[in-house]
């Protein structure tokens, strides 16, 4: 019998919403032999203790590796994925109307009146009006009174940018690419999870081999 | 007109550029993402997004027609005790959420350019590492204090 061949790709970060981990939720596998796939996927790896643990633990590849070849002895093991993988146990929670409501307003509210401050503190670093009045009068031989097309223009321009530049308008976006926030938002995850992964290593609360 | 229209190209580039300029540093500091992670909020990025447009286009009005403002001003204090009952509970509103969102500004800043990392090695301790972002903290609360209550703004007036 020729010797089987098991990859696994393990994933940087799993949820799970039971307090039992399958190999399953650890990744993908795939292997010729379905009869040993489906066994192995079924293998219990921990199991949350939430007193203990606090709901998230680093799992290794090399502890994986270990119970697969203690139930089999002669299988390959190809790793394609992380090294490590941190699972989280997440409760679906109970109240989650109302505080997330109240946490989405808290942040839209930082986000709009801090833009909004952030702004005007930027014009008033620039003096923004003394030089709009120059311009205006450089280029229209007087001095403005009242708002200028300068100004409204200014402000036309201003947010076309911020558009242009988040790529969507109204919750609609403008192109199929992912907006600049949306990329932030998945390297801060990646940091976030490899800075997991290396503090619970350096703590020794990896599941390992010893 | 000619010179009108000459005007009206300045400004569009003007400010078309301008908004690339400052929403590149607010967004490389990563400071939305964080807001989002922190509340488990992620899937309403595109809402705080919004907010930020809104916000910003909100504070540029405000900023830009400065020329304007006696006629909003006389609309408003006719108003009268309506305003001024609103008028304490808005501003500080405002200031709260304006101070959050500086304060992070301010330290995402700081730790884009690896200066508390670049420390601790140097002075090479282990712990009390909280114990320095709350002493950060109160030296910004005791600076902004000193700043407004003593007329530091004065020196720039």
């Amino acid at each position: 019998m020729p010797k089987e061949t098991l990859y696994l790709k393990l994933e940087r970060k799993v949820q799970v919403q039971q307090d039992e981990v399958y190999l399953k939720d650890l990744g993908k596998f795939t292997c010729r032999d379905d009869k040993i796939l489906n066994r192995i996927r079924a293998m219990k790896i921990l199991t949350f203790q939430p007193e203990k643990d606090g709901g998230r633990r680093v799992v290794s590849v090399l502890h994986l590796i270990r119970l697969l070849t203690e139930e089999y002895p002669g299988l390959d093991i190809q790793n394609i994925g992380e090294t490590e993988v941190v699972v989280e146990r997440v409760c679906t929670p109970r109240y989650k109307n109302a505080r997330q409501v109240f946490k989405i307003c808290f942040v839209c509210a930082i986000c709009f009146f801090g833009a909004a401050f952030t702004i005007m503190t930027f014009h008033n670093d620039i003096s923004i009006i003394k030089v709009f009045d120059r311009i205006y009068e450089l280029v229209a031989g007087q001095k403005p009174e009242g708002a200028t097309v300068l100004e409204i223009s200014y402000s036309i321009g201003l947010a076309v940018g911020i558009i242009v530049f988040f790529n969507h308008i109204g919750g609609r976006r403008i192109t199929r690419d992912p907006t600049p926030i949306e990329v932030e938002m998945r390297m801060y995850e990646d940091q976030v999870n490899n800075a997991l992964a290396e503090t619970s290593d350096r703590e020794g609360k990896t599941l390992e081999v010893n | 007109m000619g010179r009108q229209i000459f005007l009206g190209i300045l400004g569009v580039s003007a400010g078309v550029l301008v908004s690339a300029g400052v929403f590149t540093v607010l967004l490389s500091v990563g400071l939305v993402p964080r807001f989002a992670g922190k509340t488990h909020t992620g899937r309403h990025i595109f809402l705080y997004e919004e907010m930020i447009v809104l916000g910003t286009l909100a504070g540029d009005f405000l900023s830009i027609f400065v020329r304007e403002k006696s006629a909003g001003l006389q609309e408003m204090a006719r108003l009268g005790p309506v305003v001024r009952a609103a008028a304490p509970t808005a501003l500080s509103l405002f200031g709260l959420f304006a101070g959050i969102f500086v304060g992070c500004l301010a330290l995402a800043i700081a730790e884009m350019l690896d200066s508390i990392p670049i420390l601790t090695r140097r002075i090479g301790f282990r712990h009390g590492l909280g114990l320095m972002v709350l002493a950060v903290a109160l030296g910004k609360l005791a600076g902004s204090l000193l700043y407004f209550i003593f007329g530091i703004y004065q020196t720039v007036l």
